[in-house]
């Protein structure tokens, strides 16, 4: 599980868009992970379960948060996720953030899953519990926006 | 013949099948309008990897690495069998560093006009970034990755590695960094009942089952590892 920590963490941090919530939300991940353990079967990849259990926790304090009226961090808040580049680099960087936050819930996390995360179409569709026909068009409209809002640099 | 946006875009996704592949090959080999688009799809995707692939290459803050593994540390046992996991849990320091998510079979262990390199030991940017780079530390774009360092059963310092085309574990002797595991994509760990961790993408944990195989003791921290290339790797 140590050694899923880095992806999960990515993963973690293109959904909450924040280290800080990305690494709480990391931890929740873990912590549920190791309460459910037996409900992992053994043989299938502890990986997407573990992706799973996280997209769910996620949904789950998105809409809470939704219910408490607070607002989501706005598109400026999230920026720099990583990266110590030169300032060229952090500026360009910037504009990921800005445009994956734009994205709606669903379509955000097909792109991580799928472009980031390197997961198929179906493996995708499994962790986040839709038909991949689902998966794909949510996918496509995302990449779609995306390349709309990048796709000068590209 | 005439493709939907989403069969482009999984083309340049890599998830069509091979026949359907084929097709979009040919239409996009004659088109250029084709090819750009596919083409731009393949340069977001580079973008956003680039983009997170900081967070892989970050230490892991330390209460994430207790969550996973709390003083009692057989609460972290996903299966009462796996009781050997539990021990390589206790690893600290570099391990908390992600491998490339996918390695192949090949390691580059020589690049061409470099001065004859021993047959079966690291050379040119291998035996540098072995030589100089602190585990974790690598630049961002360098080719070579060191990701943990340990001493073996002899005493010998032996490193860790990735790079885009595999990864493996050198250590170093007198002659230099003899690379003495290498990890593939087809390259099974030695442990039978780890089969989870090691389908495709997952290497990163048989990269560590092998170094915990091989090390004596615990992997070497930041300041041990400065120390250690002070000496130039040699046996302590």
């Amino acid at each position: 599980m140590l050694a899923l920590l880095p992806r999960l963490r990515r993963f973690a941090t293109g959904l909450a868009r924040d280290t800080a919530r990305a690494d709480d939300l990391c931890q929740m991940t873990v912590e549920r992970a190791l309460r459910s353990r037996q409900q992992w079967q053994e043989g299938s990849r502890l990986d997407s379960w573990m992706y799973r259990i996280m997209r769910n926790l996620w949904i789950d304090e998105a809409r809470a948060e939704t219910r408490r009226g607070q607002t989501f961090l706005d598109e400026d808040a999230g920026v720099a996720v990583g990266a110590d580049g030169g300032q060229e680099a952090r500026a360009q960087l910037s504009d990921v953030d800005r445009a994956m936050a734009r994205l709606p819930e669903e379509q955000r996390e097909a792109v991580l899953l799928v472009m980031v995360e390197g997961r198929s179409y179906k493996e995708a569709a499994e962790i986040v519990g839709c038909p991949v026909g689902t998966l794909n068009s949510r996918l496509v409209r995302g990449r779609d926006a995306l390349l709309a809002m990048l796709g000068d640099d590209l | 013949m005439t493709f939907s946006p989403e069969t482009l875009a999984a083309f340049a996704d890599g998830q069509l099948d091979s026949a359907e592949a084929a097709d979009v090959a040919r239409a996009v080999d004659a088109d250029p309008a084709l090819a750009r688009q596919v083409e731009r799809h393949r340069a977001l995707r580079a973008r956003l990897a680039a983009h997170y692939a900081p967070v892989l290459e970050a230490p892991l803050p330390d209460r994430l690495r207790q969550a996973v593994m709390p003083p009692d540390a057989t609460v972290v046992d996903l299966a009462q069998a796996r009781a050997r996991r539990t021990r390589r849990l206790t690893w600290g320091g570099g391990i908390g560093l992600a491998l490339a998510a996918s390695l192949t079979l090949a390691v580059v262990l020589q690049r061409p006009g470099a001065e004859a390199p021993l047959p079966g030991y690291a050379a040119g940017a291998l035996a540098s970034a072995l030589d100089n780079q602190l585990s974790g530390q690598a630049p961002v774009g360098a080719p070579v990755r060191v990701v943990i360092s340990f001493a073996d059963a002899s005493g010998a310092f032996c490193r860790g590695y990735a790079s885009g085309q595999g990864g493996g574990i050198a250590c170093r002797d007198d002659r230099g960094w003899k690379v003495t595991r290498q990890l593939g994509a087809q390259v099974a760990t030695p442990e039978a009942d780890d089969g989870a961790y090691r389908q495709a993408g997952s290497h990163d944990a048989a990269l560590m089952a092998l170094a915990q195989d091989m090390a004596q003791g615990a992997a070497l921290d930041q300041a041990a590892e400065r120390a250690a290339r002070a000496e130039g790797w040699r046996k302590p």
